[in-house]
């Protein structure tokens, strides 16, 4: 645990509840996270882990629920306040959703151009800044179908990272990748977390999640079960339900640090 | 034989001046076509249940009722109710390029519904206004892959663009039609017209070709 008083709270998320028909894919589920902190969403699939995510940026609606983003709620029926706050959260998907016509830079540029309404020559700059941190300067010029998957998503995460977010959700980031390339990945969200910056992510990686993680949270038919310190989680977990899963989870996917 | 080159002979300079006629009712139609389809299409994916009740009823019409009644419901009909003082020529490029327009709309709609949900989502997630997304990431994929039916449109409208000598407009047919009548030449005549069209078509679908091959996007197997 950190020293709390000097902690500033960036997200918070109360009482979120999503019903497709009449399932509840998320219940009622809170979490608040400080700045530097990071969160890792456990569970099985289908659980609600990225249905949660997704309806923190609002890319789905929740039905009920409030969210706070640094103190301020986010009034999401006001397309303003929702677009200035989607700019202020990343997003990495499962499946990277590289805009495929563009280039590598031009996905990172294309936020910053139409959007943020920067200069061509600054965004430019800045996309190759954010391309070279994770480690793809030689791989400026390709298109998504001329990179690896390991590759594709460090793009997508240089161009979450190019809008300056305050938070960064991560939907399960190499879940759809081969085991050889998560290793590339991992590395980039490693480097991120030492520099301090703030997430939630959904992942089955267990290995790596546990030693990234300030806290982990338990989720399984949409709700949060059990949250706490990864040690207590996988080792002495309060609900049987959890340590099953981990049991399962750290006995089949190994490690991938 | 030789009665037919020379009646051919005689007749081409006429024709192929009615082929830049024929060319600029095709272009114009299309073009107008090109514009109101996008945004028929993007309304009809997109927009709220009485725009897309509103946009299909439009499609529904223009698809339903044969070209040479509307050309002439417009021409005789609504153009002269209204009182719009306008050629032939214009009001043929406005209901050919209405007609594509619906045609049009279903190539661009089929376009968008092939992208992938992820790419609007990760727009949105960035914080562009869906009209941002659909202008900078969801149309410029979607327009690629309609190329192909839209070269498909073009030779379509390229043939329509025939019957346009019904209200007198000077293009290749209505000057086949004119000089075979006077000098019942119709066979060569009519054969010159269609070997036109031919190569119209010809240019048109190998231009086509060559942009799509040209905005393909790298890396994509063929």
């Amino acid at each position: 645990m950190r020293a709390m008083g000097e902690q500033k709270e960036v997200l918070k998320v109360e009482k979120v509840t999503k019903k497709y028909a009449s399932k509840e894919v998320v219940k009622e589920a809170s979490l608040a996270v400080n700045e530097g902190e990071i969160k890792v969403l456990i569970g099985p699939s289908g659980g609600g882990k990225s249905t949660l995510l997704q309806c923190i940026n609002f890319l789905v609606t929740p039905d009920k629920g409030r969210i706070w983003l640094e103190g301020k709620e986010v009034l999401h029926s006001q397309k303003k306040n929702l677009y200035e706050y989607r700019q202020k959260v990343g997003m990495i998907f499962q499946d990277f959703n590289l805009f495929d016509h563009l280039t590598a830079l031009g996905n990172v540029e294309i936020a910053l151009l139409k959007v943020r309404k920067m200069t061509k020559k600054d965004a430019r700059d800045r996309a190759v800044a954010e391309l070279e941190r994770v480690g793809l300067r030689d791989h400026i010029r390709k298109y998504p179908a001329q990179l690896s998957g390991g590759q594709k998503q460090r793009v997508s995460i240089a161009r979450a990272l190019a809008m300056d977010p305050k938070v960064m959700l991560l939907d399960e980031p190499t879940s759809a990748l081969d085991p050889e390339l998560i290793t590339e990945v991992h590395a980039v969200i490693k480097a991120l977390g030492a520099e301090g910056m703030t997430m939630v992510m959904a992942t089955h990686q267990i290995g790596f999640a546990s030693h990234l993680a300030d806290e982990m949270l338990f989720m399984e038919d949409g709700i949060i079960v059990e949250t706490g310190a990864p040690a207590k989680l996988l080792l002495q977990a309060e609900y049987a339900r959890t340590r099953e899963f981990c049991a399962k989870l750290t006995g089949r996917y190994g490690e991938t640090r | 034989m030789l009665e037919y080159l020379t009646a051919i002979g005689d007749a081409l300079p006429y024709l192929l001046q009615g082929s830049l006629v024929t060319i600029a009712l095709v272009v114009g139609a299309m073009a107008l076509g090109l514009v109101i389809g996008i945004l028929l299409a993007v309304g009809l994916v997109y927009g709220p249940p009485y725009i897309r009740a509103l946009f299909s009823m439009y499609v529904w019409f223009f698809r339903g009722v044969p070209l040479l009644v509307l050309l002439f419901l417009f021409y005789f009909g609504l153009f002269t109710l209204v009182g719009i003082n306008i050629s032939a020529f214009t009001a043929a490029v406005i209901v050919l390029g209405l007609i594509s327009s619906a045609y049009q709309s279903q190539i661009f709609r089929g376009g968008i519904l092939s992208l992938p949900e992820g790419q609007l989502k990760a727009a949105r997630a960035l914080g562009m206004s869906d009209g941002k997304a659909i202008c900078s990431i969801v149309l410029p994929q979607a327009l690629r892959l309609s190329i192909p039916g839209w070269s498909n449109e073009y030779s379509i409208v390229l043939k329509d663009s025939a019957i346009a000598y019904a209200l007198g407009v000077a293009e290749v047919m209505a000057r086949a039609h004119f000089v075979a009548s006077r000098t019942y030449q119709h066979l060569p005549l009519y054969f010159t017209a269609g070997v036109i069209f031919l190569i119209l078509t010809y240019m048109g679908t190998k231009a086509l070709r060559v942009l799509e091959e040209r905005l393909r996007i790298p890396g994509y197997m063929r």
